[in-house]
């Protein structure tokens, strides 16, 4: 089996969790940012779990809630005819619950620096409110959604114990790059290891030199 | 059934409550005014539909708006803090609304124009000074044709200078256009300049109304840049601004002036009118005096408590003049 059998694998994982949290997790986090519900601070506080949670909890309540005798499960296996467990469709269900965070967060904190006050002239001026949130809200919180894409990204790419608590290690279907590692090293190939850590290693780091020089010239043009 | 606006809000905050009703006329500006958390912004909030839950009735020219979101709604609201938006351009600001309400590019020009925004146009709201932002805001407030302007306190944060650079913008602008304004503010400086009537509001209620500030009115005989020359009767009167020969410009007393029954000399004085006292008793404890052909009531407080003699001859001395395009009929 090909190095870059577990890196296209994972690239794969990375970029379609990516899309898809962004898609879920801008209504969460506008809701949050602009909500004085009082379940707020329960919702927020169940959306940030997986920050605290041991990645083996999160795996193992995933694992039951996506086995072929739960209810989801069941559904999944009706409508594809395959178990949702040990396939790479549940990878992606399970990244995308591992990092909502790293996507609700950095969304929230932008949607609420936006301010109502943008909103409100907006509306004043003829907008409706998807129209406001279309041509004001989104470009101006366009740093936070890409830092949310960035990280949301990264943290996929890294991903290890819910991975294999759902997915297990099945070459060219669930075996990632962190899981190939984990397998080099049980079986001594240090080379294969050293090169998949490092990559990922120099991966990280310009991943997060990027946000964080997002972030500076962000704060210089005052956007 | 009012041609202007009628409303009716109530609103309800801890340790505060908001309950006013009243008709607005579609003319000209009217300032509401009164101190600090008397409840102006939410009245104009509400008004605008910013405050939903506030309103019991809200009615302009006969159309109920009652409960119609602010998009429905032909307002144009001026921010306290100009509200511009950061990743436009000050002409794709402009635009925004003018685009939404159905505006044409002749009624953005139209606004381009009357508060001399042009070199401002590819600029980016960051770039803008205090005073330009607040000019920017009226005009994409304006752009987008409202039936009615609320302004929420829109010189909030200016210094003086700025101010008085600034107000005639607006005087001219909700002249030029025939747009009715609310216009919120506790300052005596701009309701005496601005304001054609004036609705008191303390702590939740409305404290009734009062006229317009004295001021005099003339004819516009030559305008060069910055500067407008106006006839009042054998005088003539120089103010800065942009005017066009042939208006009809109004220019307030303010509260900077001396009436004296003697020449005053020589004076660093801006104006000096000579005028004839028409009545000395004149409701509110003002009284009347005949400047050029027009009487105006001012408060004056005679000399020794001895009222003049109607016709006695006066001198109105205006330590600062300036003047405002009048409200066209």
């Amino acid at each position: 089996m090909s190095l870059w059998d577990p890196i296209l694998l994972t690239l794969k994982l990375a970029g379609l969790t990516t899309l898809i949290l962004l898609v879920i997790s801008m209504p969460i986090a506008w809701w949050l940012a602009n909500t004085r519900a009082r379940i707020r601070p329960a919702i927020e506080a169940l959306t940030a779990l997986p920050l605290v949670l041991p990645p083996t909890v999160l795996g193992f309540y995933l694992l039951i809630l996506m086995s072929p005798e739960s209810t989801l499960g069941g559904a999944w296996v009706r409508v594809t005819g395959e178990a949702l467990t040990f396939s790479f469709s549940g990878l992606v269900i399970a990244s995308i619950f591992y990092s909502l965070p790293f996507a609700v967060q950095p969304l929230q904190t932008a949607f609420q620096s936006v301010g109502q006050g943008m909103m409100e002239a907006a509306a004043t001026l003829g907008a409706s409110r998807w129209d406001a949130f279309r041509t004001i809200a989104l470009p101006l919180s366009r740093r936070g959604v890409l830092t949310a894409a960035v990280l949301s990204f990264a943290h996929t790419m890294g991903e290890f114990g819910v991975v294999l608590m759902v997915g297990g290690n099945i070459p060219g279907r669930t075996r990632v790059i962190s899981i190939e590692i984990y397998s080099a090293v049980e079986t001594l190939d240090y080379a294969t290891a050293h090169w998949l850590s490092g990559g990922l290693l120099v991966f990280s780091f310009a991943v997060l030199s990027i946000v964080y020089l997002m972030n500076q010239r962000g704060m210089r043009t005052g956007v | 059934m009012s041609e202007g606006l009628s409303f009716d809000i109530a609103a309800r905050f801890s340790g505060f409550a908001l309950e006013a009703r009243a008709d607005i006329p579609a003319t000209g500006i009217t300032a509401l005014s009164g101190p600090s958390g008397s409840g102006k912004t939410t009245l104009l909030r509400a008004i605008a539909g910013l405050e939903p839950a506030a309103e019991r009735s809200v009615t302009f020219a006969g159309e109920d708006w009652t409960g119609r979101p602010p998009v429905a709604r032909g307002v144009g609201y001026v921010f306290q803090d100009a509200r511009l938006f950061p990743h436009l351009t000050v002409a794709q600001n402009l635009d925004f609304g003018a685009r939404r309400r159905g505006a044409s590019k002749t009624d953005v020009e139209a606004v381009i124009d009357a508060l001399d925004l042009s070199a401002l146009l590819p600029r980016s709201p960051e770039r803008l000074s205090g005073g330009e932002a607040r000019r920017v805001a009226l005009g994409r407030a304006l752009a987008c044709r409202p039936r009615i302007l609320l302004m929420d306190e829109p010189l909030t944060g200016l210094d003086r200078a700025r101010k008085a650079d600034l107000m005639p913008w607006i005087a001219r602008a909700v002249a030029g256009f025939g747009v009715p304004a609310l216009y919120v503010t506790h300052s005596r400086n701009e309701i005496g300049f601005l304001a054609d009537r004036t609705l008191g509001i303390e702590e939740g209620r409305l404290t009734g109304w009062s006229g317009a500030a004295p001021q005099l009115l003339g004819q516009v005989v030559a305008a060069a840049s910055g500067t407008v020359e106006i006839a009042l009767g054998p005088h003539r009167v120089q103010v800065p601004g942009r005017g066009v020969v042939g208006e009809t410009w109004a220019i307030p007393l303010g509260d900077a002036y001396v009436i004296s029954t003697r020449p005053p000399g020589d004076s660093n004085a801006a104006l000096t009118l000579e005028a004839t006292l028409a009545d000395a008793g004149a409701p509110d404890g003002c009284c009347r005096i005949d400047i050029a052909g027009q009487q105006v009531d001012v408060p004056w407080t005679r000399p020794g408590g001895v009222a003049a003699a109607p016709g006695t001859a006066l001198w109105l001395t205006l330590v600062r003049v300036s003047g405002r395009l009048a409200q066209r009929a």
